[in-house]
């Protein structure tokens, strides 16, 4: 185990990314050194030749697969259904981002109920196209996972039922709090956010329309356009 | 005497009357508050902790938590409020009834503890006005019925001559922060690490009473 | 796997016998035709700051009289940002954010943080602290139990189990404040071990605590298995099919409830989870009643584990003998210059985690509780993630919750046990 080499403070190094995990993960993947563990993997790679772009052993035991983000659902939608595979559960969406201008990733965690089996698919998305498909069609609890992704990170699920933020305000105007570049006091001063706490209407969205709308829309081409953190006053 | 302005009687002075009177009223008052529980995160588990069997806050004419904030009358702030619960809070206390308290129960409720990010209210006297602040991450029940003694210690202290004057209330004030920017500035500045520790420094000025006969012997 | 199906002892719906299939609740919309009153439906506004929503939970619900047409929850309001938070602190100063994310399991939070992390470094940690572990998770999961069933209780509409139930928890409280010094932000662990090791006489304490809660748990269950206005207002309720619980993503007595097997704690184990005798409880009808009857199992598997693992709970030293990973005695620090120094650098510094990254779940006493980690090699995470249980299982209750009465709405929100601490984060 190596201290931490990097100079200058700590939180340069979390702000700006080391740049060292990507030569590293690049490093254990290279060869495919470490055979996958899980069967699912080889399987995968031959049901869909270009779909995987690489895999890998982390941690010891976890598989992990890069897939084309364009084919998530194509493949995703195998895993779950094909009779060998049938991962059922999905643990978990989430999204990365290392910072320094580096693509984010999506990550979802699968698990077999029936085969007892876990596997983690990556997707990565460069920042100026944070957009992929939804697999609300799949799974249903991928609902709220979806939407968490979208709040935090900015990333814009596709055919997604009901895409809006979940955690920050609806009229949240500082961005996307969990990208590296979001300060973690925000960006607008404390006067200025507490300003704008209070102005909010506790009863909004309390209206007959969100809930009547809600029934039959189909988000998605119109989901985007009043985020991002650039209407900073 | 009129009740439109008890307490006053020509020179001005409280006389043997109103003082008995006050003496009625604040032994009435302190001893049936009845709390508004808003109770966010850890906090609220100790309070409910406190309303149980072991602890008891019925003692001290405690045992109806009131849910509607228009019956209650001190509210107990118990654990962290983002901003998007902060119009929540105003609201609420704006809808409590005069004569009126608030106790900010923990850390997070006081200065945003060590929750300095994006999202959370830094010390909720920026929304609301405070008379109690109970340290502690979370403080233990005894702590919160300490609180509330000296909320009752304090009620015993006021006397309706000065009432007007205690429970002023600016109606424009409604959905406004209570501290202006400079104060929200002074109140919210990081601290941990940094050397700005505007609390404990003293360097703020806030209204913050700071009495030694406020304390309970 | 060994389970243990859950039945009901007494049924008052006629349209359903005990493990017979779900034919209808007593409470089902009625079903004559309605006569045309031009009426619309209405809106109302449950919470952020309501009794009965466990939090600061927002519920906007859509009513055709009595009945609910749809339910909107609406998140947030106790965004804490974590995970923002975790990505400026070292992995240690992590736990301390753990705890105050589950205030009713904080052990289990602090447990599997660790565990993540552990996973990530490649640390083996010492026998002793893996048992002490699982005593100290599963002392927690009956902690978080017994919360949700007080509050359950008040919500069906019966006051005194809360108090039982709080009479129990002191104990928790007290043994929590043993160990750590803190009644619920408990912050017990460390990467390789423990903050300290368990306080001389604590076992005791534990399984004078197991021995003495199947009486109480015994007492509640008097007080509401049996009880008719508990039987009325649950069963049938809520109910969801065994598929759809899956689709969901529903974990934990949620799904058991609905008749999945699928615990992590057998499924994946950790820590010899395998060797430890119990049995996991699972329902055959999916309603509130069989997740109050798997949560009632639960327990007392729970104080199985307990009495297992207090038994085998070995000797030796908490932490790992690994000088980058443990500080040394507190002792040595202040009478010896180099164990100064090495706490000096080991806390300034903080411990270095390759980079790479690494999921570890538990079975949390909400239901599957994942921890991802992303190391960068530094002394601080890249990205800190968990798996919320119960804000998964929450998004099921728009779907659970439709075609009952409010009050149910109130009653399945009580029974999918959701801490907002967690959800919101």
């Amino acid at each position: 185990m190596s201290p931490p080499t990097s100079q200058g403070s700590p939180f340069d190094l979390v702000a700006a990314g080391t740049g060292r995990a990507r030569e590293s993960a690049a490093a254990v993947e290279a060869p495919a050194a470490v055979p996958p563990g899980n069967p699912s993997v080889t399987a995968l790679r031959e049901r869909f030749p270009d779909g995987v772009l690489r895999n890998a052993v982390h941690a010891g035991d976890e598989d992990v697969v890069h897939i084309d983000s364009a084919r998530v659902v194509e493949m995703l939608r195998w895993l779950h259904d094909a009779p060998g595979q049938q991962y059922d559960h999905l643990a978990d969406v989430t999204a990365v981002d290392y910072g320094g201008g580096r693509p984010v990733e999506v990550v979802y965690q699968l698990w077999s109920i029936p085969h007892r089996r876990a596997l983690r698919v990556k997707c990565e998305l460069p920042l100026h196209g944070l957009e992929i498909e939804s697999v609300t069609g799949i799974w249903a609890g991928a609902n709220w996972l979806e939407r968490e992704v979208f709040d935090l990170f900015g990333v814009d699920f596709a055919g997604h039922p009901d895409l809006r933020r979940i955690l920050m305000p609806d009229n949240y105007a500082e961005g996307h709090p969990l990208r590296k570049d979001f300060p973690l006091r925000g960006r607008f001063s404390r006067a200025e956010q507490t300003r704008r706490a209070l102005t909010q209407d506790p009863e909004d969205y309390y209206v007959p329309g969100e809930i009547g709308e809600r029934v039959p829309q189909v988000i998605g081409a119109d989901a985007e356009g009043d985020e991002g953190g650039d209407d900073v006053d | 005497m009129g009740v439109e302005n008890p307490g006053m009687s020509g020179s001005g002075s409280p006389t043997f009357l109103t003082t008995r009177l006050d003496f009625v009223v604040n032994w009435a008052r302190r001893n049936s508050l009845w709390p508004m529980p808003f109770g966010t995160a850890c906090c609220a588990i100790e309070m409910m902790a406190s309303a149980a069997s072991n602890f008891d806050l019925a003692r001290f004419g405690m045992e109806r938590m009131s849910f509607s904030p228009r019956q209650a009358d001190v509210l107990i702030c118990a654990g962290r409020v983002p901003y998007k619960l902060a119009p929540v809070l105003r609201r609420i206390w704006d809808q409590m009834m005069q004569p009126k308290w608030c106790i900010s129960m923990g850390a997070c409720a006081s200065s945003g503890g060590v929750f300095d990010v994006y999202s959370m209210v830094q010390g909720i006297d920026t929304i609301v006005p405070v008379d109690v602040y109970i340290p502690g991450c979370p403080p233990r029940p005894e702590g919160l019925i300490y609180g509330l003694m000296m909320v009752q210690e304090k009620i015993r202290g006021e006397s309706l001559a000065n009432h007007a004057e205690l429970r002023a209330e600016d109606p424009l004030a409604a959905g406004r922060p209570r501290a202006d920017d400079r104060e929200v500035f002074d109140l919210t500045g990081p601290f941990g690490n940094s050397t700005h520790q505007n609390r404990v420094s003293g360097l703020v000025e806030t209204d913050a009473v700071n009495r030694s006969e406020d304390r309970l012997p | 796997m060994s389970t243990r199906t859950v039945e009901y002892g007494v049924s008052r719906n006629p349209e359903m016998g005990p493990g017979g299939t779900l034919v209808a609740s007593p409470t089902e919309p009625f079903d004559a035709p309605e006569p045309e009153l031009g009426s619309q439906t209405m809106l109302v506004n449950v919470g952020p700051q309501h009794p009965a929503t466990h939090g600061v939970l927002r519920l906007v619900v859509e009513l055709d009289g009595e009945t609910v047409v749809s339910v909107v929850p609406r998140l947030g309001y106790l965004h804490s940002s974590f995970e923002k938070l975790g990505e400026y602190r070292t992995w240690n100063q992590i736990v301390t954010l753990t705890d105050r994310m589950d205030y009713l399991a904080p052990l289990i939070y602090n447990c599997a943080y660790v565990m993540a992390v552990e996973k990530l470094m490649g640390i083996e940690v010492t026998d002793r602290c893996r048992v002490a572990r699982v005593i100290c998770m599963e002392m927690d999961r009956i902690f978080s139990h017994l919360l949700w069933l007080g509050t359950w209780a008040i919500d069906v509409g019966a006051f005194t189990p809360f108090l039982y139930a709080f009479q129990q928890r002191e104990k928790v409280y007290k043994l929590h404040e043993a160990l750590t010094g803190a009644r619920i932000t408990t912050s017990a662990t460390r990467i390789g071990g423990m903050m300290a090791d368990l306080p001389a006489g604590w076992t005791d304490g534990v399984r004078e605590f197991a021995d003495n809660l199947p009486a109480t748990l015994d007492e509640i269950d008097g007080l509401l298995k049996h009880n008719a206005i508990h039987i009325g207002r649950t069963q049938g309720i809520g109910a969801i099919s065994a598929e759809d619980a899956v689709n969901h993503g529903l974990t934990g007595a949620n799904l058991r409830a609905s008749g999945v097997p699928y615990d992590v704690r057998k499924d994946r184990p950790y820590y010899d989870y395998e060797s430890y005798d119990f049995e996991v409880p699972i329902g055959c009808h999916g309603d509130c009643y069989d997740r109050y009857l798997v949560r009632m199992e639960e327990m007392r598997q729970s104080i199985r584990i307990l009495h297992q693992a207090l038994d085998g709970l070995p000797g030796g030293p908490m932490d790992v003998a690994d000088p980058r990973i443990s500080l040394p005695s507190k002792t040595d620090c202040m009478s010896d210059m180099e164990s100064m120094i090495h706490h000096f650098k080991l806390i300034t510094e903080g411990i270095p985690a390759p980079a790479e990254d690494c999921w570890f779940s538990v079975e949390g006493s909400k239901g599957e509780l994942g921890m991802y980690v992303v190391g960068d090699g530094g002394p601080k995470p890249v990205r800190w993630r968990i798996r919320p249980p119960s804000f998964v299982n929450l998004s099921a209750i728009p779907k659970l919750a439709e075609g009952h009465l409010m009050a149910d709405l109130i009653v399945i929100n009580a029974s999918l046990d959701i801490v907002l601490g967690e959800i919101d984060r």
